[in-house]
């Protein structure tokens, strides 16, 4: 079956839409009248005050503030939340404080306040309606495709592949956590690939699978860069118990959001802090999350890391690689930003000892809490290292403090103390040495 | 979540707390009088504190293992747990560093 609509053009539910193995059942979009697909500008001018732009009333853009010689970015919710949640609109206010482009918030509740399956194929007419207003722009404002980014959360990450697929050298696209139903596996032309843009980074942070776990996000690796934070499953803060999580520090309303699917939504809230935070989530390109947290992936190659997030283009990849992974840890609450170190101690004493080794390290702006790096037997002569994710960045490492306590009393007093102590920077391989 | 989730005792950074003994980290802290108190980590070093008392929760968690919270104790503070200072290093003080 086919369904049209003018402007939009048709949409059709024939195979790969469906009738496939991850879509066995179609559903043909809603029209755009009862989507109603809104777009609120944000600019440099009106950085929080929003404008509302529509491609069938030019004049509403003649009157606002949107400047053709800047860089456009959408901004696309997903199945979730319905548009009016205020983090696409702070995310644009803070794109403002750094940059000065246009920034749209897709707004299409209408389309997203049904069922799952029908909301997978509204995306289509919202993808259809966002190509629609990039042509009017590119007609008045001669933009190229390439000025033009688009961002999309869960749903709203395939919505971005569909305009993407629709507009040929599209900029960049970003998939903030792709939702895997009907998508994962499926044919490229149906989901987010990184066909459908010149750059594709996508962040994968709720990606166990959706049977047992209630994954939501994709597992799959469907960008040029795909970042897989704390290794994508289980996003750290997001296993408070539920009187904690639901009586959140932004009111219940998100408490709940984040009870239902905290690990979904932490994809935007890491995306929001990178605008400001450009070395604050340095990714280490590795095959796995087990050979992340084993230390085969660290520290960065010389020819430097991405950061994951709204800076990620400055990386650049292999001409035609895809499918790119990259690991990283992040907070458990904002600020997200970790520096990631390796820490190399070999430890002096009279006689072994069972205690827990701490070190924190002091630089030129600032100084760490205490990590832990061992907590063991503690054998003089022996070395201990661990990798230690900072919380602040301190820049040059001057100093670094060595403690150990031992998790019993004992009244022989035995002495400790740090031999030799080095430390690697990940993101740039710098090595300090004899900082005691 | 994992098993040995309690609502009442070994709880995470983050978690809602109303006395300190609850928290792993040994610190439950709340940003105003009225705001809910939360597990958090203790204070690092050159971090605001407050010094240890018996109150269950702190505008300012005490200092990490090893650091002291140097602030003058006034009597009025102790009293509404204001008394504010800043974690050192005692064995700072002791190289000139």
């Amino acid at each position: 079956a086919q369904v049209c609509y003018d402007r939009l053009g048709c949409f059709v539910d024939t195979v790969p839409w469906a009738g496939t193995l991850q879509r066995p059942l179609g559903k043909l979009p809603w029209p755009p009248e009862r989507i109603k697909t809104t777009f609120i500008l944000f600019t440099k001018q009106n950085p929080s005050t929003f404008q509302e732009i529509s491609a069938l009333n030019p004049s509403s853009i003649l009157a606002s503030n949107y400047r053709g010689n800047k860089t456009t970015r959408f901004i696309i919710h997903g199945f979730i939340d319905q548009g009016d949640e205020n983090w696409l609109k702070d995310m644009c206010t803070l794109m403002m404080q750094t940059e000065d482009v246009n920034c749209i918030c897709v707004d299409w509740q209408g389309g997203s306040r049904t069922g799952y399956l029908q909301s997978s194929h509204n995306i289509r007419v919202v993808a259809a309606e966002i190509v629609y207003l990039i042509k009017y722009f590119q007609s008045n404002y001669n933009q190229a495709p390439a000025d033009f980014h688009v961002i999309g959360h869960s749903l709203g990450a395939h919505c971005a592949g569909e305009v993407g697929r629709k507009i040929k050298g599209l900029g960049r696209i970003t998939g903030l956590d792709p939702a895997e139903a009907y998508f994962q596996n499926a044919a490229n032309l149906v989901r987010l690939d990184a066909s459908d843009a010149v750059f594709v980074d996508v962040i994968h942070t709720d990606s166990a699978p959706m049977v047992p776990y209630l994954g939501l996000g994709m597992s799959q690796a469907v960008g040029h860069l795909d970042f897989y934070p704390n290794g994508g499953e289980h996003m750290p803060g997001c296993d408070k118990n539920i009187v904690s999580q639901i009586v959140d520090l932004d009111g219940i309303w998100e408490g709940t959001r984040d009870f239902v699917a905290c690990n979904h939504l932490r994809s935007y809230k890491y995306y929001a802090d990178s605008i400001l935070n450009p070395e604050g989530f340095v990714g280490y390109k590795c095959n796995s999350t087990e050979d992340f947290v084993a230390g085969k992936c660290f520290p960065c190659p010389t020819g430097g890391c991405p950061v994951m997030g709204h800076h990620s283009p400055t990386f650049k990849a292999p001409a035609g690689t895809v499918n790119m992974k990259f690991y990283l840890n992040t907070g458990d609450a904002r600020p997200f930003m970790r520096w990631r170190y390796r820490v190399t101690v070999t430890i002096t004493g009279d006689r072994d000892v069972s205690g827990t080794l701490r070190v924190s390290l002091y630089g030129t702006n600032g100084n760490t809490r205490q990590h832990e790096i061992a907590k063991t037997k503690l054998r003089p002569g022996s070395t201990y290292s661990a990798y230690v994710d900072a919380e602040v960045d301190v820049g040059e490492v001057k100093k670094v403090k060595f403690l150990w306590d031992n998790s019993q009393i004992n009244p022989l007093l035995p002495k400790l103390g740090a031999q030799v102590l080095v430390l690697q920077r990940g993101k740039d391989r710098q090595v300090y040495v004899d900082l005691l | 979540p994992p098993q040995n989730k309690g609502i009442f005792i070994n709880l995470e950074n983050g978690e809602l707390c109303f006395n300190s003994l609850q928290c792993k980290s040994s610190c439950c802290h709340r940003t105003s009088g009225v705001s809910l108190a939360r597990c958090v980590h203790l204070a690092a070093d050159k971090q605001e504190c407050s010094v240890k008392t018996l109150y269950g929760t702190y505008y300012r968690c005490p200092c990490e293992s090893g650091l002291k919270c140097k602030s003058g104790i006034s009597i009025g503070g102790s009293i509404t747990n204001t008394n504010f200072g800043v974690c050192y290093d005692p064995r700072d003080t002791a190289e000139s560093s």
